[in-house]
């Protein structure tokens, strides 16, 4: 057998155009041509015949068993869920979305607390200041709560009702009230997560308190 | 390109520009006609069908996220495949060194209802298609099982046309070095020249 790298000419030719051949895709000429080498050239006919035998086994159906149905269900259920290492459009977007509120309900709290201070700072009268008194008319365990704005009256009033709370502020700029709990049996910290699962409380925020 | 390739790439074309508006049918039967070319190209990588699945939907969740950007450079075959070819070999970086044990007695269960002669023309190609490279066996099927042109397997592997004839050119001469040995019988006189 003739090593490839001494193929002649002719014979070059005949190993380029074999694949071609097995596939009926070379113009009749070429096909001819092929013919005639092959009935003058034993290596490359064992060649081609090799090649048809390839050729066969490559075309003999896939011989692994797989579920196509099955297939296309998991990846139907991947896009319907596509988890959190998947860099796809959809989780990226939701990731915008949700820094996008952060930053929205962040500009808001600090909206509160700045607006509360003011407020504060109008109404009450402390004849004292010192700088160690930052927020000095805040009272000891007040809250800065901000109502849906679909909430109706009637539902604020009897919320701060059973929940024993006093409104000694607001609304501000940006619809915060102010509220104290007259409920001495509650802890500013369980009126606090009281409100916040509330319905109808888009924020609640304890007020800095004075040291 | 024949008429019959023409057709079924305006189909594929109907079918991607469907997906890139979120079309799940379009999908679905995109799926259906690539998941045979796909999975017997990946065979040539791996006999594990479990990696042969999850590589299909790797390719098609790429295919389903990025149908919109597909500009037509090429046939929707030839990106499919390309796709493929690249989540393929990334499989087979996480995947090679895994043991296959389970898989071999599915496969002998499953090679069982073959026919001898396709049994054994099966053994013959395994055993030829151990020597060469992962790149050489996968030229081997884009050409001979898969049809398709020396341009194609360029793109479909992201190099020069040169380096795919070398591909095919070492992976025959491997062929031819290896098979005769172990050929059992003589090749069918159909399948020879007229
Ligand atoms: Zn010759």
């Amino acid at each position: 057998m003739k090593p490839p790298s001494d193929l002649g000419k002719d014979c070059a030719r005949s190993w380029e155009v074999m694949p071609w051949a097995l596939q009926n895709r070379v113009s009749p000429a070429e096909d001819e041509w092929l013919t005639s080498h092959l009935t003058q050239c034993e290596s490359c006919r064992s060649e081609f015949e090799q090649q048809s035998r390839l050729r066969m086994a490559l075309t003999l159906p896939p011989d692994i068993p797989l579920n196509p149905d099955a297939g296309l269900r998991r990846l139907l259920a991947r896009i319907d869920a596509p988890d959190a290492q998947e860099t796809s459009q959809r989780a990226r977007a939701t990731g915008w979305i949700t820094r996008t509120l952060v930053a929205a309900v962040l500009v808001q709290a600090l909206g509160i607390g700045v607006l509360g201070v003011k407020l504060w700072s109008q109404n009450a009268v402390p004849v004292y200041h010192t700088l160690s008194q930052a927020n000095p008319a805040a009272p000891v365990g007040a809250i800065h709560v901000v109502p849906d704005e679909s909430m109706r009256l009637s539902d604020w009033n009897s919320l701060l009702h059973t929940m024993h709370l006093q409104v000694v502020g607001g609304p501000n700029d940006v619809g915060a009230y102010t509220v104290v709990s007259v409920d001495t049996s509650l802890s500013p910290r369980d009126t606090l997560q009281k409100l916040r699962t509330t319905q109808g409380i888009r924020l609640a925020e304890p007020v800095a308190a004075a040291p | 390109m024949n008429d019959a390739d023409i057709d079924s790439d305006a189909t594929d074309r109907m079918l991607l520009q469907r997906m890139a508006v979120g079309d799940r049918t379009a999908l679905a039967v995109l799926y259906r006609s690539y998941y045979g070319r796909l999975s017997r190209f990946l065979a040539r990588l791996t006999r594990r069908s479990d990696v042969i699945e999850e590589v299909v939907n790797d390719c098609f969740w790429i295919a389903w996220q990025k149908a919109g950007s597909f500009h037509g450079d090429s046939r929707v075959s030839t990106w499919i495949i390309g796709i493929a070819y690249r989540c393929g070999l990334k499989a087979l970086r996480q995947h090679g060194d895994e043991p296959v044990e389970d898989d071999v007695l599915v496969l002998d269960r499953f090679h069982a209802h073959d026919p001898d002669e396709d049994r054994e023309l099966r053994d013959w190609l395994a055993k030829g298609l151990n020597r060469l490279t992962a790149d050489q066996r996968l030229v081997i099927e884009l050409v001979y099982g898969l049809g398709h042109t020396l341009d194609d397997v360029a793109i479909i592997m992201q190099c020069p046309v040169g380096t795919v004839k070398a591909r095919l050119f070492h992976a025959r001469v491997k062929l031819r070095n290896t098979l005769p040995a172990l050929a059992g019988e003589p090749v069918r006189q159909k399948e020879s020249m007229p």
